[in-house]
This record gives C-alpha cells, sequence and structure tokens, in this order.
C-alpha cells in the first residue's frame, strides 16, 4: 500500500521539481516565441550557471554571490551567443538553427570537461538551510524547502518583468509580431539579443540553485534538456504560462512515477506527451501557427 | 525640397518583379492618395518605404535623407509611420500597452490624453485586450498607435478597408481634422470616393507602374479619367 | 545526383572497399577502427536517407539502433541461436516495426516539435533498456558473449573469427545496404522523399500522400539503424547500453554534417573523420578527452560555412570550376524599351498580339471522360466565416466542361477563400462541391489532385533546388502512381509513359530547351511557366489558375497570355487575376465577386458594360 508521509514528501519534490523546470522552460520558450529558434544549448546553459556559480563559491565563499554570478554568466552567455551566432541563422532553415545550437551545446559541455573534468562538484547549501525541517507528519531537507521559495520568487520575478515593465511588453509584443514591434521604432534585434539573455539567465539560475541538490557535473544539462522540451509540448511553445504550467505538470508526473519505479518517470512523461499531442496538438495553452 | 521624393523604385518579392520604377513625390502638409486595382503593387510601395520589404533598386529620400534599404525602426526613427492593411494589433497587449509601447522610442511622444481626446471610443476601451476589440476599433487603435510617435508623413494602407459604412464615415472625418491640422498622408485605398474626399493629389498604380499622376480637381472635373485605369 | 550512369557508384564502392585494407592501415587505421567506421556508415545511410533526403532532422536513432542490437544480441546470448545473421535480422525488422510505432507519434508534428519528440524518445529508450528491462538488456553492463559470424558453405565453413575477415563481412554488409539505399533514392520513392524535403506543400498539392512516404523514411532509418546495431554487438563481442544514448544519436547526426548530408556516403567520412580524429587526439597527441571539444568546434563552423559538409564543399568546388568554364547564361526577357511609357508598351503589345493567329491546339488531358459534356464543377451555398468574418456568402457556381472562365471582383471579394474552397485547402463552412458527379466537400487537396483538380499558385511553389525536369517528373509520378505506392526497389525508367509525360509538359509548357537545368537558376518568366507546367502534369482535368501573371512585366504578361490560350485548349480551366486587360482576352466567361457573394456572370464585353460591376470597382465615382 502507498506509504503516505512518503507520498506526500514526493508531491513535495514535484512541486519543487516542477517549479524548477517552469523556471527553466519559460527561458526555452520565450526564447522559441519570440526568435522562432530552439535553443538545443538550453541544457547546456544550465549547467554553465552551475559551473559559474560553483566557481565563484570556491573564491568567496558566499552562496548569494554564487547565485549571482551563475545568473549573470547565463545571461552572457545567452547574449553573446545570439549576437555571434544566432543572428546570422534566421533567415536559414529551421534544421541549419536545430544543428547550430546543438554543436554550441557540445562545445560548451566539452569545455567545461576540458577545464574542470567529468567529476561532479558539490556547492553546499548556504549555512543557514542545511539539514532537515520538521513539517509536522514529516522531514524535508531545509534547502529544498529553501528552493521552492527561491524559485518560486524567480518565476514571479519573470512574470513581473514580462507583464509588468516596458520591458515585458516588448518581448511579449515581440513574441507575437516582431516586424511590427521593428515598425515602431524598435530595434527588434537588441530585443532579441534581451531575450535570448533572459532566456538564459533563466536556465543559468536554475542551473545554480539546484546544485546543492544534485551535484553539477558537465552532463547534467542533458537531462534538464529533454524534460524541458517535454515540458513546453505539454504547455504550448511559446507561451510562458504553458511553461509554468508544464512544468508543474512533468514536476509531479516525475516524482510520483519514481515513488514506484525510478525507470518508469521517462515512460510517464513520454506519454503524457504523447497524449497532449494527440488530444491537444499544440499544447495545453499553446496557440497555432507556432512550428 | 519635397518631404517625400521616390525614383526608380523597384521591389521584388522573390524574384517576383512587382514595382517597376515607382516613382511619386508627397509635399509637406499634402495629402496623396494611391490608387489602383489590386495586385497593382500598391501595398507593396507603402511596405518598401517603411522598410518592411527591401526594395531591390531606387532611393527614397524623406525629408532630405536617402532611407531605401534601411531597416525598419531607423525609418521609424526617421518620422514615417505605417498603419498595415492587417492592422497587426498586439492582440496579447491591451490599448493602453499598444498605445504605450508605440510612444516608447519616440523623440515627441503624443501624450496618452491626445490620443483619447482624438479617439474617445478607444478610452472607453483601455483595458481590452487587442483581440476583444471590433475591426472599426482595431483601425483606430492601429491609427492612434501610428499618430502617437508624431510622425513626419502618415501611411496608411487600406484604412477604410472591411468597415461598415458608418464606422467608415466616422474614421474619414478623423482623417479630414488631421489632414486639416497638418498631417502629411499618403494613403492607399480601394474605396475611391473615400481616398477622394481626402486626397489632394492621386497616383494611379497599374500593373507596378505609375501611369498617371492627378490633381483632386482635375478629378472632380474629369472623373473618366480614372475609370480609364480603376473601372473594368 | 545519382542519375547518370548507375553503375559507377557501385563500383567505386566496391573498389574503395576492397582497397581500403591496404591504403588505410598507412594512416594508422587498425582493421577494428576500419570495421566501426563501417558499423557508423550503415546506420548514417538509413539516417541520411531520413535526414539529408527527406529533410526530417531525428536526434533519436539511437533508440532503434539499441533496439535492433539488443533484440540480436539477446537471441544470440541467452536464446542460443547460433548464426550471426538470423537474428540480427530478426533485430532489424524489430527495429523498423518500433520505427513504425514510434513514427506514427513523431511524425504528428514538423519541425521543431519533431525534433524535441525525437530528443524524447532517445531518452525515453535509454532508460527503458537501462532500468526496467535491464533483465533482457544486461542493464548497465550490456549483453556480454555475442558470438562472430560463421558461414557453413557445405564442405567447409568460413569463420569470421579475425580483424580482418571480420572486416571483410562488415564490408559486405555496407556494400549491400549501399546498393539498396542507391535503389531506394533512384527510385520514385526517392523522388518523392526528395520533393518533401523541399516543399512538402507542393508535394501534398501535386497528389503525394507525404504523411505515408515520411513514415516510410522514418521506418527505413530504424531498419537501417535496427541492422547497424545488431552489427555493433557482432563487432565488439558484446552489445553495449550505450548505444541508446541520446550521445549516441548525437554522434550520428554530427558525423553525418560532416561527411556531407544527402550524398549516402556522408556518415561514412564523418565517421571515418571522427575516430580517425579521437585516435589521433587520444594516442599521438596524448590531449585525452580535448577531440570531442576539438570535433564539436569544427561541427560548429562547418554548420556555420560549409553547410553541405565535406563532399557537399568538394561538389560546390566542383561546380564553381565547371561554371567558370561554361557560357554565360542569357537573360530571358529582353528590358522594356526606352522611351516608351510603360502604359503604351503594354497597349502596343496587346494590339501585337491580338494580330497573331490562334496557335494550334493541344491534345486534350488523359482522363477518362466521365461526362462528355455539361457542368464539370457545382459549387452550391458555398460559405466560409472567419470567427465573425464572412468572407464568402452563399455561392453558387458552375464550370462547363471545356470552358475558360475568369473571376474577378475588387478586394475583399473573397476571391482567395473562394479559390481555396475550391481547391480544397480550406473546408467551407457550409455548402457543396461537386466535381465530376463526386461530391469532394471537405476532401483533402492531395486526394482532390488525384480526383482531376488542381492549381497553380500566386506565388511560385516549386522544388527550387531540383531541376526542371525533376520538378515535372515529381507531379506526373503521383498521376502515374496513385498517392502513395512502396516501389522504393523500382527504377524510374521502369514507370511506363512517365517520360512521355514529362516531355509532353515540357513542350506545353514551353521549357524544352533546357529541361535539366536547376530552378533557382532560372528566369522569373521561366520559374512562372513552369508553375503552370506542375500543374498541367498532373494531367487535370480541371485547372485553376492563381494569378498566374503575377509580377510579370509587359512582354511577360504577352507570352504567358499565349500559354494559358494554348494550354486551355481541350481542358477546362479558371483563372483568377487582376489583370483584367489580359484577362478579358482570354476567357470566354466572367464570374464576379463583390463582399463574398456572386454579383454577376457574363462575357468579358456584357462585364465591360454592366453598370453594378462598375459600380462596384469604382465606389460611387463613375463618368457623368
Amino acid at each position: 500500500m502507498i506509504n503516505w508521509s512518503n507520498f506526500i514528501s514526493q508531491v513535495f519534490n514535484g512541486v519543487v521539481l516542477g517549479a524548477l523546470l517552469a523556471l527553466i522552460s519559460s527561458g526555452l520558450t520565450i526564447i522559441y516565441g519570440t526568435l522562432g529558434v530552439l535553443n538545443l544549448a538550453h541544457g547546456a546553459m544550465f549547467m554553465l550557471g552551475g559551473y559559474a556559480g560553483w566557481l565563484a563559491y570556491t573564491y568567496t565563499g558566499s552562496f548569494i554571490v554564487a547565485v549571482i554570478a551563475g545568473s549573470l554568466f547565463g545571461m552572457l552567455v545567452g547574449v553573446v551567443t545570439e549576437r555571434v551566432v544566432i543572428r546570422h541563422f534566421y533567415s536559414r532553415p529551421h534544421e541549419d538553427q536545430l544543428l547550430v545550437t546543438f554543436g554550441l551545446g557540445i562545445v560548451f559541455v566539452e569545455t567545461v570537461r576540458f577545464f574542470f573534468g567529468s567529476l561532479s562538484k558539490t556547492v553546499p547549501p548556504p549555512p543557514g538551510l542545511v539539514g532537515i525541517t520538521p513539517l509536522g507528519f514529516m522531514f524535508y531537507p531545509t534547502y529544498r524547502l529553501a528552493l521552492l521559495g527561491i524559485v518560486a520568487v524567480a518565476l514571479i520575478a519573470l512574470y513581473l518583468v514580462l507583464y509588468r515593465t516596458r520591458i515585458g511588453m516588448i518581448v511579449r509584443a515581440g513574441i507575437e509580431d516582431s516586424v511590427m514591434v521593428d515598425s515602431l521604432g524598435i530595434d527588434v534585434y537588441k530585443v532579441f539579443m534581451l531575450v535570448f539573455g533572459i532566456g538564459a539567465m533563466a536556465a543559468g539560475f536554475a542551473g545554480i540553485v539546484n546544485a546543492p541538490v544534485v551535484s553539477i557535473a558537465p552532463d547534467v544539462g542533458e537531462a534538464i534538456l529533454v524534460q524541458t522540451f517535454v515540458v513546453i509540448v505539454i504547455g504550448g511553445v511559446g507561451s510562458f504560462p504553458g511553461a509554468v504550467l508544464g512544468g508543474f505538470i512533468a514536476g509531479e508526473i516525475i516524482s510520483i512515477t519514481s515513488m514506484f519505479n525510478p525507470g518508469y518517470s521517462y515512460v510517464m512523461l513520454f506519454a503524457a506527451m504523447t497524449l497532449v499531442l494527440v488530444l491537444r496538438p499544440y499544447g495545453l495553452l499553446g496557440t497555432a501557427g507556432r512550428e | 525640397m519635397s518631404l517625400l521624393e521616390v525614383s526608380g523604385l523597384n521591389t521584388y518579392y522573390g524574384d517576383s518583379h512587382i514595382l517597376f520604377d515607382v516613382a511619386l513625390t508627397v509635399e509637406r502638409h499634402e495629402v496623396v492618395a494611391l490608387l489602383g486595382r489590386n495586385g497593382a503593387g500598391k501595398s507593396t510601395t507603402l511596405k518598401s518605404l517603411m522598410g518592411v520589404v527591401s526594395p531591390r533598386a531606387g532611393s527614397i529620400v524623406f525629408d532630405g535623407v536617402e532611407i531605401a534599404g534601411r531597416q525598419s525602426h531607423a525609418i521609424a526613427q526617421a518620422g514615417m509611420q505605417l498603419v498595415h492593411e492587417e492592422r497587426r494589433i498586439f492582440g496579447s497587449l491591451n490599448v493602453e500597452e499598444n498605445l504605450i509601447l508605440a510612444g516608447l522610442t519616440a523623440t515627441n511622444r503624443w501624450p496618452l490624453e491626445r490620443v483619447y481626446a482624438m479617439f474617445p471610443r478607444l478610452k472607453e476601451r483601455r483595458q481590452s485586450r487587442g483581440t476583444d476589440l471590433s475591426g472599426g476599433e482595431q483601425q483606430m487603435l492601429a491609427i492612434a498607435r501610428a499618430l502617437v510617435r508624431e510622425p513626419k508623413i502618415l501611411l496608411l494602407d487600406e484604412p477604410f478597408e472591411g468597415l461598415a459604412p458608418i464606422i467608415v464615415r466616422d474614421l474619414l472625418t478623423t482623417c479630414r481634422a488631421l489632414a486639416e491640422a497638418g498631417q502629411t498622408i499618403l494613403v492607399v485605398e480601394q474605396n475611391i470616393s473615400a481616398a477622394m474626399t481626402l486626397a489632394d493629389r492621386v497616383y494611379i498604380l497599374n500593373n507596378g507602374h505609375i501611369v498617371e499622376m492627378l490633381t483632386a480637381q482635375t478629378v472632380r472635373e474629369q472623373p473618366q479619367m480614372l475609370h480609364r485605369h480603376l473601372g473594368v | 545526383m545519382f542519375r547518370q550512369r548507375p553503375l559507377v557508384i557501385e563500383i567505386l564502392t566496391v573498389i574503395g572497399l576492397i582497397a581500403a585494407p591496404f591504403v588505410l592501415p598507412y594512416l594508422d587505421f587498425t582493421p577494428t577502427t576500419m570495421s566501426r567506421i563501417l558499423v557508423w556508415g550503415l546506420f548514417g545511410i538509413g539516417f541520411d536517407i531520413l535526414f539529408g533526403f527527406t529533410g526530417l532532422l531525428s536526434f533519436g536513432q539511437s533508440a532503434f539502433y539499441g533496439t535492433g542490437g539488443m533484440v540480436a544480441a539477446y537471441l544470440l546470448t541467452r536464446v542460443g541461436f547460433s548464426h550471426v545473421l538470423f537474428p540480427v535480422i530478426i533485430g532489424t525488422i524489430v527495429a523498423a516495426i518500433v520505427g513504425y510505432l514510434v513514427g506514427l507519434i513523431a511524425l504528428r508534428r514538423t519541425g521543431i516539435y519533431f525534433a524535441m519528440i525525437t530528443v524524447a524518445i532517445a531518452e525515453v529508450f535509454y532508460f527503458v533498456e537501462f532500468n526496467p528491462l535491464s533483465d533482457y538488456t544486461g542493464g548497465e553492463n550490456g549483453l556480454p558473449g555475442v558470438p562472430t559470424p560463421t558461414l557453413p558453405l557445405g564442405f567447409t565453413t568460413i569463420h569470421f573469427n579475425t580483424d580482418w575477415s571480420l572486416y571483410t563481412f562488415f564490408a559486405f554488409w555496407y556494400f549491400v545496404g549501399i546498393v539498396i539505399a542507391l535503389r531506394i533514392v533512384r527510385s520514385p520513392v526517392g523522388v518523392i522523399f526528395s520533393a518533401i524535403r523541399d516543399n512538402p506543400l507542393r508535394a501534398a498539392a501535386v497528389g503525394h500522400n507525404i504523411h505515408g512516404y515520411k513514415l516510410t523514411a522514418f521506418v527505413v532509418a530504424a531498419a537501417y539503424a535496427g541492422f547497424a546495431g545488431g552489427l555493433l554487438g557482432v563487432l565488439q563481442g558484446f552489445m553495449p547500453p550505450e548505444a541508446f544514448t541520446f550521445d549516441t544519436s548525437g554522434q550520428l547526426v554530427m558525423q553525418t554534417a560532416i561527411g556531407g548530408a544527402g550524398t549516402l556516403f556522408g556518415p561514412l567520412l564523418g565517421a571515418a573523420v571522427w575516430l580517425y580524429l579521437s585516435d589521433f587526439f587520444q594516442n599521438t597527441l596524448e590531449l585525452g578527452a580535448t577531440w570531442k571539444l576539438v570535433l564539436g568546434v569544427v561541427f560548429v563552423l562547418l554548420v556555420c560555412f560549409l553547410r553541405r559538409g565535406l563532399i557537399g564543399g568538394v561538389k560546390d568546388l566542383y561546380e564553381l570550376m565547371a561554371r567558370r568554364g561554361a557560357a554565360k547564361v542569357e537573360p530571358e526577357e529582353p528590358a522594356a524599351v526606352p522611351g516608351m511609357a510603360a502604359e503604351d508598351e503594354q497597349k502596343a503589345a496587346r494590339i501585337a498580339f491580338a494580330r497573331e493567329p490562334a496557335p494550334p491546339a493541344m491534345p486534350a488531358a488523359r482522363r477518362e471522360d466521365v461526362k462528355v459534356s455539361g457542368p464539370i464543377l457545382q459549387a452550391s451555398g458555398l460559405t466560409k466565416r472567419y470567427d465573425g468574418l464572412l468572407a464568402n456568402s452563399d455561392i453558387h457556381f458552375t464550370v462547363n466542361r471545356g470552358e475558360l472562365r475568369g473571376i474577378i471582383g475588387p478586394n475583399g471579394a473573397g476571391k482567395t477563400t473562394f479559390f481555396k474552397m475550391l481547391t480544397c485547402e480550406v473546408p467551407p463552412t457550409s455548402g457543396k462541391i461537386v466535381f465530376e458527379g463526386r461530391d469532394i466537400t471537405g476532401m483533402s487537396v492531395t486526394d482532390v489532385c488525384q480526383l482531376g483538380l488542381t492549381k497553380s499558385y500566386q506565388v511560385n511553389q516549386l522544388f527550387t533546388q531540383l531541376t526542371v525536369r525533376q520538378n515535372l517528373t515529381i507531379a506526373a509520378l503521383a498521376e502515374r502512381r496513385g498517392k502513395f505506392r512502396l516501389d522504393m526497389l523500382r527504377r524510374l525508367s521502369k514507370i511506363s509513359g512517365l517520360a512521355e509525360q514529362v516531355e509532353h509538359t515540357l513542350e506545353l509548357v514551353d521549357l524544352a530547351g533546357h529541361p535539366d537545368k536547376s530552378v533557382s537558376a532560372l528566369p522569373y518568366g521561366e520559374k512562372r511557366r513552369l508553375e503552370v507546367g506542375l500543374a498541367l502534369a498532373c494531367s487535370p482535368s480541371l485547372l485553376l489558375l492563381d494569378e498566374p501573371l503575377a509580377g510579370m512585366s509587359p512582354r511577360e504578361r504577352i507570352d504567358m497570355v499565349k500559354l494559358l490560350r494554348s494550354i486551355s485548349q481541350g481542358r477546362t480551366v479558371i483563372i483568377i487575376d487582376h489583370d483584367m486587360d489580359s484577362l478579358f482576352e482570354l476567357v470566354q466567361r466572367v464570374t464576379v465577386l463583390q463582399e463574398g457573394r456572386v454579383l454577376v456572370e457574363g462575357t468579358p464585353d456584357e462585364i465591360k458594360g454592366n453598370k453594378a460591376v462598375q459600380e462596384a470597382y469604382l465606389g460611387g465615382v463613375l463618368a457623368a
């Protein structure tokens, strides 16, 4: 029979994982929505954020500095990638865009492997957040609890930026009609660069804040990438609310199935994705025409 | 010096040759209409001016500066605005956000109150999302959005198409007021009578060639001149 | 590319495979490495058919590679089959079946969705193989003990148990794989693959069931992957779980891109480069794991600058040098006569045209006559509503067999929507369309084309990377073979009547002069003629022409009108265009649409004199 405290614990894990996936997937989905490019290097950017944070932590001993470093480095990678590489691919066929972002992902991963080796590195949680917190009927790792809060704050921040700031307005308009944005006097290439930077920053931030839970290694991004794809197919490509919804659904699916058999979580994710593809081809919250 | 001087304009879609050596001028404070059957290339002309489509050859001198082939945002900064035929309202943004967005990079922008004074209907609907607006309201918003930037020239691509006659009448009144206040306008229209109430001069485009230029006076006195090119 | 001199490539392959063991060891290639390259090469042949030829970029081929390999290895190690080949073939068949099932899901979408789904597939298969099925697959240890092949010959048995004899075994099967692939690529199915990569919309519109063909390509790729996976187990003596990883799929993609996609041999070359460099970096330079970084950078640079890979780069160089020697192409259209106003030129050209004698009648289209006379198309009550906008309202429209009908209307009349409903690109909200006595309402464009109704597009929808002849062949193939046929091993030349139909169409549209020129090198007027030719090659009994004169200079218009007049002999044709002067010279009857409804119908003269039509166009400004 089901061990209820185990079950609640896993549901909780699912929420934490879901929030994380929602954040990373939001980054991927706004990049696709605005630029029309699927960033196959997104998982690698998650990984890069983790490493940048770890480096900062090794030098300063401060978790907060690590988080800032990871996020900023993520943004830098995104901006430079768009400016130097992606910009020249907008008029090329989709396959070429996929190939080049895939290749960049490999280059990022191998560069990290070259400098830091393949063994995983740990980033300990900040001193105030180690250990376990009693939650009435169960005990839960303190940092994971905090992580939920941290990621939730980041998601809300992203939401506020997108829906309450001028920049966010430009991005949302750009997702809808980037040509019209250009017609209104806003340099749309600068918008693209910014969006890629924000998307990569979301991934990098997630990479470092998740480091105390799952240690960082050059290939951590691969699993994340696949999960992100499933999330945005379920939620709807190009939709921020879709990424959030899809993220929590995916997080719960992974957590709950791992209770029964860890190997099946991927199968269930894939089954969920297939179900959505058959019943609602554009995702739960997506719109048509975003192929 | 004319505000807008176009000469030798040749625009292609891929290798489909749409505009053949198009030439026209627009003086300050004038309203010029560009007429022609559909497929003639009227929309393409406006899009070439605004940089939405890059002409392959030709010169577009706007307020003394050559703008042919430049990116749209630079042309918008130079003071040109195009109200697209499809209107292209940002459906996920509300009315007010559409207007604010338009003014973000403008050197002189209309305060919202001024926009709402000219389009009271938009004030009523200021919080409505773009997708919830009717056709006439969307057209109003598209024009208002262009005006927010206080453009030196306003390009209108079939502004009256698909609208009920009563709304066309309202819009016409607004446009006439704009023209009387000195706004330079280049309007493309298939609704000839509507265009003729606004225009000081007309150019006629046929199969991508400018075939005629007439003053409004001439058209009023000899309407058969229009008939020749635009009738059946 | 593979069309001329059919056996040359096969022979060169044999020579290469035989010569390799004598040449490559000088470059420090061991026989095991060479065998490994062959396995990757075989894996890549199927992938190249899927990606290079059909244009479907899949990151999930490892799923089928591993499946085929595991099934074969399982049968050989746990079930006790002794001969290697039979289990490998079973593995291939299983991989193909799995490929079919996966394809049904993955091919529901195109472009990035397809790519994402294939990535997910790779990961799913790996995890399933690793965990739930580890009893069968050996989990992280794989399946050890895969035997080497033996070949019983009655009087003796050949054991392929040395490095070089194994190489021979793999070389043989690589050769078989290439021969089959060459047959596929040269078959009608192969041509249709290229059409799908180039312009899937048009491929469907000329009558091909593109979903079926895509699934075929997917299954072929899965089969090759499964077979190669089986051979991998034989090569290594055990079946590794790494075969299932996403990395494996990624390596395949990179190798194919490096070698050159769309060449069949690209994956082989890419694998050679990959394995050579990894060997070189690890053993000679002793730089350990850096080689993958270098390869990654090389890959990115190739995608940026040498998109068609190494083989493609060599081909480009070759073509560049060949073109230097060839004569310059004459521009097709003479420039407008200077000094004449455009309008005068149009008028003068029209007078010249009117004086020319009518061209001789062309033979009628080949299709069984359902009825000899009477209406060929009847639309009744045709209405289309888009979210509150009524584009077409209750249209009744009939065209008789053999008629040449024009449709005109001012902007907003709903002509485009109406046309799209006739060709079944868009389903009507209500109403019915009957074609040759058959209700076609709601059918697909592909089916309707097969029935004999097709159109040419306002904006050219050609297969731009192919030649004129290949373009027409694609359309003619649909007419000859129906919407789906799995004749992958049949030669194109064996399709009866195909060459004749293509030649006939070439003459009809006056492109017989240089049929093997690439479409991208054609001037606009010729492209437009080819556009009409594509529709004609479907042998339609009803031909719809959507603004055939769009974007043409006055001279080009005259030529096109002449062409349209000649092709309409013996066919029923409906034309939409804005150039009313040209249209009225051409058609017998005109239908005028206004605001979504039929306003009036009549002969061109009747329409010209009709007050209501004038009113519709001039909107109130009329001669006194």
